[in-house]
């Protein structure tokens, strides 16, 4: 029995070391629906990629919460919402984080279909090698998680430091500071605890005596146990800890004489200016193609502009589709990176200021299949939401939301 | 040391249901008796100092959980009512136990000794190896004290009215005051760009945990404001009667365990 069960386990071992290492934050955990229609992020930048111990990583973008948020899940508009980070622990402090230059140390709301800037200022605390995200935490909704890069710290986690000043003038360092008062406070009233155990148990053994002589002298007796120095050492501890918590607040007071309550509440975060209707869409209609991982949307594009306009990339649950004839060869920024270089065609061409015309793209690529995005055909809500970029023959830039029902093709 | 009387159940030999036997006793000394006590005890009080640190710490964890793990979270209004409330539990029951059994007013402090025992254990291996977190942020609270001040009263009244009166109220009146001298250099507050923050709640936002956003906090979200400044000695004085009232309800349950059948079986 134990011979088969270590063969056993020795192929169970053999077989699990050839599976990858698991690096996941949900990127694919959620809906196809789900991610496509809460949160558009891009322009997602950060740099340094390599990095020391206490070197500061910078992260920029922008999102924009969609107009197509499923109406049965909390929107950053209803509740509150908060800029955080998707990384294993604390292996970065965050310095600063912003958006639309605003301190993000508490919550606020963001509405939806605007944009908005963000900067998030990390200092690597851990070695090692992490895929950073960020991520918007929705009240009700949950975190709803932006593309990432992977990030290399080297270095010493000894080498580490944070200090602080505060409003008083004090030097702090976060990574230790209190501990002393912890410490001691703790071994303080753990002695405390040991001696009143201790003075019951002087007398070892104690409990099966006891347990016998209140069995024999039966509960309304069992009370002459106790002697007159069990009730004074009472008294006495009774007395002595009562003071040594009085003495305790009392000299905290004056060593720490000024100090607030925690601090909590919410910030205001006014949107980016529109860009206004430079761009018109009308959607006709978007179907999924199974088999050839082909989502196609015929679309009606009105441009208000003063210049011929292309549309240049298309992007979805922070999936890229590039249209090479427009932005040329994008760099992938590490082999994560979900970008489908030639995953963009347009049928159209540019569109003429004051023009109106009807478009055909088609977003080609594996990546519907390899991030789960083509179970959006068996949503109960078969929606979905994507941001088109289009640009001017100047390389400006417009950006526009397009969302609706999809049609499934099965063959 | 006399036999004792008991029915044969000799794996050996033929048993015959109506026969009965005489079995001697393995100790055969006052000293050898003592000897067997202090063996039980050096195995048994152990095993139940860890025992009770991990159910306690189990359900402080489901009951009260990021209050007390963040020192972000400890706030003046909630963590001071939630703590005693859930943490009475176990010091009320085994203190019905040890002194109804035995005379001993040592329940409430075993139970909250085997607590921050546990408590300690899991901060430094979860919280602080694991997790990565400065141990700081997630260290314990402090209850040992309010443990004893809860079995002196036991022997001082010997009431167990008394002692969820007195000694109860006391337990969840002084949870703040008890705490304050770890909590206060976390309170100094901090202008950080621009927000003022405390210590703590610069920690909270610094050291990145992606699954407790800010607005997850419960931070003295309450209408008890209307008191004004009087926050603290608010929240200690209803601590203190909501902890009589859960003592009482668990001292009342401790006596129903005792009575069980089972329970007259294990001891």
């Amino acid at each position: 029995m134990n011979k088969k069960f270590s063969v056993i386990l020795l192929c169970a071992a053999f077989l699990f070391s050839f599976t990858e290492l698991v690096f996941a934050h949900g990127e694919k955990a959620q809906q196809a629906g789900l991610r496509m229609r809460t949160m558009n992020w891009w322009d997602l930048e950060m740099t340094p990629k390599k990095l020391e111990i206490n070197e500061v990583l910078t992260i920029t973008g922008k999102f924009s919460p969609s107009i197509w948020w499923p109406r049965h899940m909390a929107s950053p508009e209803d509740g509150l919402a908060f800029l955080n980070i998707g990384v294993p622990g604390p292996v970065f402090v965050r310095v600063d984080s912003r958006v639309n230059g605003v301190p993000m140390i508490r919550s606020t709301q963001f509405k939806l279909g605007e944009t908005y800037d963000f900067e998030i200022k990390l200092k690597a605390r851990s070695p090692g090698r992490y895929h950073v995200h960020p991520v918007i935490s929705v009240e009700g909704t949950g975190p709803i998680i932006g593309p990432a890069y992977w990030v290399e710290v080297t270095g010493n986690q000894d080498d580490f430091e944070n200090k602080i000043t505060t409003l008083t003038g004090v030097v702090v360092d976060l990574e230790t500071h209190g501990m002393k008062q912890i410490i001691g406070w703790h071994a303080f009233w753990i002695v405390i605890g040991l001696l009143w155990i201790g003075y019951w148990f002087r007398n070892f053994p104690v409990l099966m005596p006891r347990y016998r002589e209140v069995a024999r002298l039966g509960p309304n007796k069992a009370g002459d146990i106790i002697t007159f120095k069990d009730m004074a050492v009472a008294i006495v501890f009774f007395g002595g800890i009562l003071m040594a918590i009085a003495g305790s607040y009392f000299y905290t007071q004056t060593q720490y004489p000024i100090t607030t309550p925690l601090q909590t509440g919410e910030v205001e975060v006014l949107p980016l200016p529109s860009q206004g209707d430079v761009v018109q869409l009308k959607l006709e209609k978007a179907t999924y193609r199974i088999p050839g991982r082909s989502f196609e949307v015929k679309m009606e594009i009105t441009n208000n502009s003063d210049s011929p306009i292309r549309l240049g990339e298309f992007m979805t649950a922070n999936v890229r589709f590039i249209n090479k004839d427009v932005m040329g060869t994008v760099e992938r920024q590490d082999d994560l990176d979900l970008i489908a270089l030639e995953g963009l065609q347009v049928e159209g061409g540019s569109i003429q200021p004051g023009e109106t015309r009807k478009i055909t793209l088609r977003a080609e690529d594996a990546l519907w299949e390899t991030m789960r995005l083509t179970s959006l055909v068996y949503d109960p809500d078969s929606r979905f939401a994507a941001m088109l970029f289009f640009f001017d023959d100047e390389g400006k830039r417009y950006h526009m939301e397009i969302g609706g029902q999809m049609m499934p093709t099965f063959s | 040391m006399s036999a004792e009387y008991i029915s044969g159940d000799s794996p050996d030999e033929e048993i015959d249901p109506n026969e009965e036997r005489f079995v001697a006793s393995a100790v055969k000394s006052r000293e050898e008796q003592l000897s067997a006590y202090k063996n039980i005890e050096i195995a048994t009080v152990p095993l139940l100092f860890l025992l009770f640190g991990g159910i306690s710490v189990f359900l402080f964890a489901l009951t009260v959980g990021d209050w007390d793990f963040w020192m972000d979270w400890r706030d003046r209004r909630w963590w001071p009512l939630v703590t005693p409330f859930s943490l009475i539990l176990l010091p009320a029951v085994l203190g019905v136990f040890t002194w109804n059994r035995f005379r001993l007013p040592i329940g409430a402090t075993f139970a909250v000794m085997s607590f921050v025992a546990a408590s300690w254990v899991s901060r430094v291996m979860n919280f602080q190896n694991f997790a990565g977190f400065p141990l700081n942020f997630v260290s314990p609270s402090t209850w040992v004290g309010l443990g004893v001040l809860l079995d002196c009263t036991i022997v001082i009244t010997r009431s167990w009215f008394a002692a969820g009166f007195i000694g109860a109220f006391l337990f969840g009146l002084l949870t703040y005051t008890i705490n304050w001298p770890i909590f206060a250099p976390f309170r100094m507050p901090i202008d950080y760009h621009g927000t003022m923050v405390t210590v703590a709640d610069l920690m909270g936002y610094m050291y990145i945990r992606t699954a407790i956003p800010e607005y997850v906090r419960i931070i003295e979200a309450s209408t008890l404001r209307t008191f004004g400044e009087a926050v603290t000695p608010l929240t200690a004085v209803f601590a203190g009667f909501v902890t009589i009232l859960n003592y009482y309800l668990w001292v009342w349950v401790g006596h129903k365990i005792l009575k069980s059948a089972w329970m007259n079986k294990v001891v």
